[in-house]
């Protein structure tokens, strides 16, 4: 058996739209998360993240394409791998008019998990003292942590949260990611769906990034962040002037949005230093700027959006 | 399964619509039955004696002719003609069964009918559908758990409902001193048992139909347009009464019913003979009415399950 414990191989999901036409949201894509680990899976809204989950947990169906959990083949094989499966779709969706409690007693015993389970798991999650109220008095927070409750009733193997920190506060985010960290110590495998990739990097060990239903890069978090040029920030009192004499020598310059400093791709600050030196331009500042998840997955993303054809609605903004 | 289907148990007792329901299945009969009861109740002495005293010309008429009032044996005329003029009509379980007690049963069935359909409904409302297949991926099991209990619950409240509808109405006739015919009873609790069978049929085709629309407000816009519109459209068609879904319930409820036919032209002239193709009256027995509804419910049974378990879930 692989150690891979989320493998899809060419997996395609098409959805008829009311026209009669045909939109493509995840287009042969070839998953592999690893045991272990928190791995990030990342894409722009739209770009067919909870589309995959919905298919690997069974809710929707593959037009296309194979998959595995646990090396077994799902959906035919769903029946015996769900239990170890604990997963969160979207927005946490329970019955509005039953507590939180009686939601999660009705999924409890559903798998035959004793009652005290759930006691610990709205622990767990803080909602103790809130579990008998109705689920639709319930902030987002809160149906989040019951979503995230109702998976620890499973004791999973494999965690898929998608979009957990959606519409959470600060303080919100950082419980949920901290709460992820720690399943992922204690040896879980996350499968983290998101597009704010800030969110992401804290916590990921691997990570793929899929744009418009396609896997556009893929492995640990290291790998992604190397490549690519090297780039520095360059603070001078008089950035255009600046900028003419940097394109002037040759070099790559950009303005970042706040417009007050330079972006200049090389991977030596004293040749920098010294063309804009010879201009009779000082610097007031030089600051290397080190490659984040977010710089790559704007690259990736922004490159695959220019480059694909019209027609597909899924392109969305990344923040 | 049983884990399941104490699950699904569970679910619809919390649910506090169909508990509403559930409640009014028990109320509404007992309202109809407290208001036969009032309406039949005995007339007092000093009724019965005016009455006596003014209706003395027709009873005497009556026992000279007794068909002409409606009775069998003269012995009977006084106590029909003195009912007429007590404006007082004894309590008559038998005849009650297609008076009251068709009511008992349309009002059984229409509220165990939206119990299954606001059972089913909630689940696709709420979303909470996806939630529930996160912890039970064999669809087949959830959708057969879901009715089975629905099934149940519509035939033991039905059938416990009407039979205590009819049980109680017998011990007031006998508090009363009426004569109960031997065998009215036992039909009477057929009939209920029919009755409730065709209610939790009933539900479940109900349930069977939001699993397939995944709301309630299309089912039963739908129910209420085969009800409303159903008959008028079968006969703007012109297909026979034999086909139209009331006439079938009937041949259930009442075991067996009678609808006519149109005949043959030259009937008119030849004269109708009985149980040839000129004879108007046709019967639509118990068996009829079943396979009618019987097919109905496997055909929209069978598409429920089918798409339930092939199409994707919000
Ligand atoms: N049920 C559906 N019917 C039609 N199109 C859908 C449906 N679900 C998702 N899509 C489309 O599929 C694409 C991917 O959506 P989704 O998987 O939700 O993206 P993400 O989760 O990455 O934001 C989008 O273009 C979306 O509009
Ligand atoms: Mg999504």
């Amino acid at each position: 058996m692989s150690d891979l414990v989320i493998e899809t191989t060419g997996l395609r999901k098409e959805f008829r739209s009311r026209r009669g036409g045909l939109r493509v949201a995840v287009n042969d894509l070839d998953l592999a998360v690893p045991r272990g680990g928190v791995h990030g899976f990342l894409g722009p809204n739209g770009s067919g993240k909870t589309t995959t989950i919905r298919m690997l947990l069974g809710l929707a169906r593959a037009s296309k394409g194979s998959m595995e959990l646990f090396g077994h083949p799902v959906p035919s094989a769903l029946p015996q791998v769900i239990d170890r499966i604990g997963a969160v779709v979207e927005s946490p969706k329970f019955s509005p008019n039953f507590s939180g409690h009686q939601n999660l007693t009705l999924l409890a015993r559903s798998i035959g998990v004793p009652k005290a389970r759930v006691d610990a798991a709205v622990e767990t999650v803080g909602l103790t003292g809130r579990d008998r109220d109705r689920f639709k008095s319930y902030s987002l927070g809160m149906k989040q942590r019951l979503a995230i409750a109702a998976t620890l009733l499973k004791d999973p193997e494999l965690l898929i949260l998608d979009e957990p920190t959606n519409g959470l506060d600060p303080a919100g985010i950082r419980e949920i990611r901290d709460t992820i960290r720690d399943l992922g110590e204690r040896g879980v495998t996350v499968l983290l769906s998101s597009h704010i990739l800030a969110e992401v990097q804290q916590v990921c060990t691997s990570a793929t990034i899929i744009g418009n239903g396609r896997m556009l890069a893929s492995g640990p978090v290291d790998e992604l962040l190397q490549g690519g040029p090297a780039s520095m920030r360059v603070d001078v009192p008089d950035p255009t002037a600046a900028h003419r004499v940097l394109d002037g020598a040759g070099f790559v310059v950009t303005t970042p949005a706040d417009g007050a400093s330079l972006l200049v791709e090389s991977d030596d600050p004293s040749r920098v230093t010294q063309v804009l030196g010879e201009a009779g331009i000082w610097l007031s500042a030089l600051t290397p700027v080190r490659r984040d998840l977010e710089s790559v997955f704007l690259e990736l993303t922004e490159a695959d959006t220019l480059g694909h054809t019209l027609g597909h609605e899924a392109t969305g903004a990344t923040r | 399964m049983r884990q399941l289907l104490a699950v699904e148990l569970t679910r619809l007792r919390w649910r506090r619509a169909v508990l509403l329901l559930l409640a009014a299945a028990v109320v509404v009969p007992t309202l109809i039955a407290a208001t036969l009861i009032w309406d039949t109740r005995p007339p007092s002495q000093d009724d019965l004696d005016a009455a006596r005293a003014s209706a003395a010309p027709e009873i005497a008429q009556c026992e000279k002719r007794p068909g002409r009032f409606g009775v069998e044996d003269r012995a009977l005329c006084e106590e029909q003609v003195v009912g007429w003029y007590t404006n007082s009509q004894p309590l008559k379980l038998g005849q009650q069964r297609s008076e009251t007690g068709l009511a008992v049963v349309a009002v059984l069935t229409l509220l165990v009918m939206l119990a299954g359909t606001t059972f089913a409904g909630h689940d696709w409302n709420s979303g909470s559908m996806s939630n529930q297949l996160l912890f039970e991926s064999r669809r087949g099991r959830v959708w057969a758990a879901k009715a089975l209990v629905v099934l149940v619950t519509s035939f033991v409240v039905s059938a416990v409902m009407s039979a205590t509808y009819w049980l109680a109405l017998w011990m007031v006739a006998r508090s009363r001193d009426l004569k109960v015919p031997d065998g009215v009873l036992a039909d009477c609790l057929e009939f209920a048992l029919r009755g409730s069978v065709f209610g939790a049929a009933a539900a479940l085709g109900a349930f069977a139909m939001t699993m397939l629309f995944r709301s309630t407000v299309a089912t039963v816009g739908v129910l209420f347009g085969v009800v409303l519109a159903g008959s008028l459209i079968f006969a703007a068609l012109g297909i026979s009464e034999r086909w139209f879904p009331h006439k079938n319930v009937s041949a259930i409820i009442k075991d067996g019913t009678r609808y006519y036919v149109e005949v043959p032209q030259h009937c008119f002239t030849d004269g109708p003979i009985e149980g040839s193709e000129c004879d108007q009256l046709r019967e639509l027995t118990l068996v009829d009415g079943s396979l009618y509804y019987g097919v109905l419910l496997l055909g929209v049974g069978t598409a429920s399950v089918l798409t339930f378990r092939r199409r994707d879930v919000p």
